[in-house]
Parts: C-alpha cells; sequence; structure tokens
C-alpha cells in the first residue's frame, strides 16, 4: 500500500510540474486531441466505405478503436516512465539515481514520469466506444461492464509489458531501439481492429506474442455478442490475464537486465 | 573495525572504438577502470579521493553505492556487499553527484524532500527534526518554497545536500560538490560537512578535484591514478614530499594545485 502511496504522490508532483508551463500544457493537450481525432478519422472514412468487415459492423468497429484507445492512452498517461523516458534515463545516468534509493527499480521508474497530455486521447477512446456500444445496440450487463474493465485493466499491464522490450534492449546498448516499436505502436495500429481480419501470421503475433486479440479482442467479442473463434463467454474473463503474464515474463527479464547497467559519466 | 573494506577491486569497461575504413567489425577496447584497487575506511572517517580525470574516482563511487557492479574483488559496508543488498544498503547511504539532480526540477524544494521522505520511509517526527536542523546548518529557510530550477548553483547544491541527509546516512559520497561554487558558498559547504561528520560522526569519502576542499577537510587522501591506488596517508606527507622537490622551479607561492599536478607528472599519470 505504501508503494501505491509513493507512486500517487509521485503523479501529483509530476503533473504539478507540467502545470507550471500551462500554456505549452494547454497546447500539447490540444495537438495531441489532433493527433488522435485524426486516428478516429482514419476508422469513420474506413466504415464510411466499407460499411462491414468480415461479420464487424460500424459499430463494433468503432467499440475496437475505442478499446485500444483508451487502454494504450491510460498506458501513456501512467506508465510514462517505462512508455517515453525510460530510454534517456539510461542515457543521462538517471538511472543511477534510481538505483540509490531504497525502493523497487520498476517501482520508481513508473513514478518518475507522467503524461497528463493525453487526456484528450483517452477523451476520444470514450467517445468512440460509447458510439460504438450506442451503434451496436450493447444490451449492457454488469458482467459485461465488468469484462470492459479487465479488459482495460490488463491491457494496461500488457502494453507496458510490450513497452518493457524497448527498456531491456536499451539497458543493453545504452540508446533506444526502435525496432521495439513495431510491436507497441505497431501493435496499437493494427489492434484497433479485431484480430480475425488479418492473415494467420498476423494472427498468431497478435494472440501468441503480443496477445492483444485475448486481452482486448476476446473480451470485447463477448461484449457484443459475436464471440471471436467461437469461444464459450467464460474464457473472454480468463484470457486478458495473457497480458499479465507477459507483462511478468518482461518484469523478469527486465530485473536480469538490470544487472548489465553499466551507468553512464561521471 | 573498518567500516568500508575494499579488497582488491577490479572493474573493466569494454569500449567500441568507431569502425576504422576498410574493417567489418568495430574494434573492442577493455578499459580498466580499477585494477586491483584495496583500501579500509574506519566509521567518522572523512577521506578525500582524488586523482586526475577518468582515474576511476567515480566507478569505485558507483560500486560502493551499489550502482555497478565490479568484475572481481570484495566490498563490504558496515557489513553489507551494496550490490547484492541493494536496497538495505542504500537506506544508510547518501550520495551527491556535483554535475546531477536527484531532486525534482519544477516544484519547491519542500515538496521534493516530502517526496524522499515516502521514498525512504522516514518517520514524520524524525524527518521534522531533521529538516530544521539541516535548513539551519544549511541556510535553507527562504529557499524552501523555490522550485529548484530558480536556484543559482550554489543554492542548488545546498539543496541537493539537505535531499541527501535527511534520512540521516551514516555514510556520505561527496562527487565533486564544490564544483562551480563561489567562494562563500564553498566555505560555507565545508563548515557544513565538518559539523555533519562531528555532530553525527557521518563517515564521507569526498571526491573533488579542488584540493583547497580537501586541505580543510580531510586528515586522510588516497590518490588514484589510472585505476591503481597510488597513495593513502596524510596529506601534510604528500604535499611536503611534492614541496621540495618542486621549490626550486616555482616560487614561494606553492599553490596545492601546482604540487598535485607535479605530483601527477611525477607518477606518470
Amino acid at each position: 500500500m505504501n508503494t501505491l502511496r509513493l507512486y500517487c504522490r509521485s503523479m501529483a508532483i509530476l503533473i504539478r510540474s507540467q502545470l507550471q508551463y500551462p500554456l505549452s500544457f494547454f497546447m500539447q493537450t490540444l495537438a495531441q486531441l489532433v493527433m488522435e481525432g485524426g486516428e478516429m478519422l482514419a476508422v469513420i472514412l474506413l466504415i464510411d466505405r466499407f460499411d462491414r468487415l468480415n461479420q464487424w459492423g460500424p459499430g463494433d468497429l468503432y467499440f475496437f478503436f475505442g478499446l485500444m484507445s483508451v487502454s494504450f492512452y491510460l498506458t501513456e498517461i501512467f506508465g510514462r516512465g517505462v512508455t517515453g523516458n525510460f530510454p534517456s534515463m539510461v542515457r543521462t545516468g538517471q538511472l543511477d539515481t534510481v538505483l540509490l534509493r531504497p525502493r523497487g527499480i520498476l517501482t520508481q521508474v513508473l513514478c518518475s514520469a507522467a503524461d497528463p497530455r493525453r487526456i484528450t486521447c483517452i477523451a476520444v477512446g470514450t467517445v468512440s466506444l460509447v458510439l460504438g456500444s450506442r451503434l451496436a445496440k450493447i444490451a449492457w450487463t454488469p458482467l459485461k461492464a465488468l469484462l470492459l474493465a479487465e479488459s482495460i485493466f490488463f491491457s494496461f499491464w500488457l502494453l507496458l509489458g510490450l513497452f518493457m522490450v524497448e527498456a531491456i534492449l536499451c539497458i543493453h546498448s545504452v540508446k533506444s531501439v526502435e525496432l521495439a516499436n513495431a510491436l507497441t505502436y505497431g501493435g496499437r495500429s493494427a489492434c484497433e481492429y479485431p484480430s480475425d481480419i488479418y492473415p494467420r501470421p498476423l494472427r498468431l503475433l497478435f494472440t501468441v506474442i503480443a496477445p492483444f486479440a485475448l486481452v482486448m479482442h476476446v473480451p470485447a467479442s463477448v461484449i457484443l455478442d459475436k464471440p471471436l473463434y467461437g469461444w464459450p463467454a467464460w474464457a473472454a474473463f480468463v484470457t486478458p490475464l495473457s497480458g499479465l503474464a507477459l507483462f511478468g515474463i518482461m518484469y523478469l527479464l527486465f530485473m536480469k537486465a538490470m544487472k548489465f547497467y553499466r551507468s553512464t559519466g561521471s | 573495525m573498518s567500516y568500508i573494506s575494499v579488497d582488491h577491486l577490479c572493474k573493466t569497461f569494454t569500449v567500441r572504438k568507431k569502425r576504422e575504413k576498410g574493417s567489418f567489425f568495430r574494434e573492442k577496447e577493455t578499459v580498466h577502470a580499477l585494477r586491483d584497487v584495496s583500501f579500509e575506511i574506519r566509521k567518522g572517517e572523512l577521506v578525500g579521493y582524488i586523482g586526475p580525470n577518468g582515474a576511476g574516482k567515480s566507478t569505485t563511487v558507483k560500486i560502493l553505492s551499489g550502482i555497478l557492479v565490479p568484475d572481481s574483488g570484495n566490498v563490504t559496508v558496515g557489513g553489507m556487499t551494496p550490490w547484492t543488498d541493494r536496497k538495505a544498503h542504500v537506506r544508510r547511504i547518501g550520495v551527491v553527484f556535483g554535475q546531477r539532480t536527484q531532486l525534482w526540477w519544477d516544484v519547491p524544494l519542500l515538496d521534493s524532500y516530502s517526496l524522499l521522505r515516502d521514498i525512504y520511509r522516514v518517520p514524520e517526527e524524525d524527518y521534522r527534526k531533521r529538516l530544521d536542523e539541516l535548513t539551519e546548518a544549511l541556510q535553507l529557510g527562504d529557499l524552501l518554497r523555490t522550485p529548484l530550477r530558480l536556484l543559482s548553483l550554489g543554492q542548488r547544491m545546498r539543496a541537493e545536500l539537505c535531499g541527501s541527509l535527511l534520512h540521516s546516512p551514516e555514510l556520505l559520497f561527496l562527487d565533486e560538490p564544490t564544483i562551480g561554487l563561489d567562494a562563500v558558498s564553498k566555505l560555507a559547504l565545508r563548515d557544513f560537512l565538518q559539523w555533519e561528520n562531528r555532530e553525527r560522526n557521518t563517515t564521507i569519502l569526498l571526491t573533488t578535484h579542488d584540493m583547497e576542499d580537501i586541505a580543510a577537510l580531510c586528515s586522510r587522501v588516497m590518490v588514484l591514478g589510472h585505476g591503481e591506488k597510488l597513495y593513502d596517508g596524510g596529506l601534510q606527507e604528500l604535499l611536503s614530499k611534492y614541496d621540495t622537490k618542486k621549490t626550486v622551479q616555482v616560487e614561494e607561492h606553492q599553490n596545492i594545485d601546482h604540487l598535485i599536478a607535479a605530483m601527477y607528472r611525477d607518477l606518470g599519470l
């Protein structure tokens, strides 16, 4: 509990730091809105043109997009230490400071950065979720709401885990490795759409290696009453756990990599 | 019984050189940052650690504080190995890097400090007492509500020191703490370090290029060059050794920097 308190207090300080430059904060938040709005526009245009993708109608597609958008940017807001700042922490030696304090390394990395500007992206995602829910005429039940919350929660850990690939590589090479972005940003762009529209190799990639399909698409499809792969509804409560599993594996690799950390400068 | 004991410490880094024309692979070069360094420090000692740039001083400090793992050799600080018992070890030490900030840039000092209190789990009462004591000794009273970024270098250094001492460490590492400070700030900082050492019996290892710091604070100095320990003992003995040698060449006002430069030359650094 103490760790959570520390995290919350750190977030408060970071957000206050950003608000020290209100105009800059405002402009960047607006820029994020335009950016994510553009992403959504792409989906709107696509739906306008094709109005169905396999079994998925417009409402379904908005729902999938919204789920990804909300999850991804929650990770960006609260996991900024891993998703954005880690390479520079290694390069500038700020990671030394982390090692000098009697707290977990990853805890401190997560406490070291926040990105509240993404709040507008989450707004766009929420609008898309609501729109999708309306168009697809989802019959909400408490269980479905729970499933949505679960999916978002574990998506956070899945994405954090994927972003840690980059962190692990950059401990070894003291440089950010763009390769790792293929899984994170690439995964986001691809998995805004349900995985069954893709050919088999990609479907495997997003099920086995970066399990977006298990964490997002399976629960979402149950919420939409069109179960993916014909799996039973209870499976949708289990598969999102794979996100946490991936995070766990990455966490172990991360701690292993930290043994090779060699610090920079004096 | 020694408090810090360093035994045959070795550390190498592999540096990849720029690829030369015509060759496909980049050449690797092994840099010996520390070669077989051993020393002991007693509790409450104030030791100066000097040597030219790149001698391995910071590497030693990083190993002693648990950031780096050595290739071979043993280190114990108060009975613990820094890199295996990281969390327990760092709770008892304070580190100040002269060129790096450990506080939060855009918020008032007081906010940074209270976050540090949470990080180190310092009980509220101890924290209050210690903060009062430190703000008085470091004359930080007026600055506590100012964000770090608005402070001058000297003020910032004092703020950093306060931050690294809030959890009352028994061991303090200072890596070039007086870099870029004016005369007044330097003197104040030295007074403070002496005070902290005397009042709390804090062990201090001071890395610096400022020989005045060493002369004012440390009765014992260790000299490091090319990763090897070259001298360990009193400052006066060290100075007199090189003083006699050079008085012929440099006239009367032999300042310490000249002496040290002479020594580095003499040792072939």
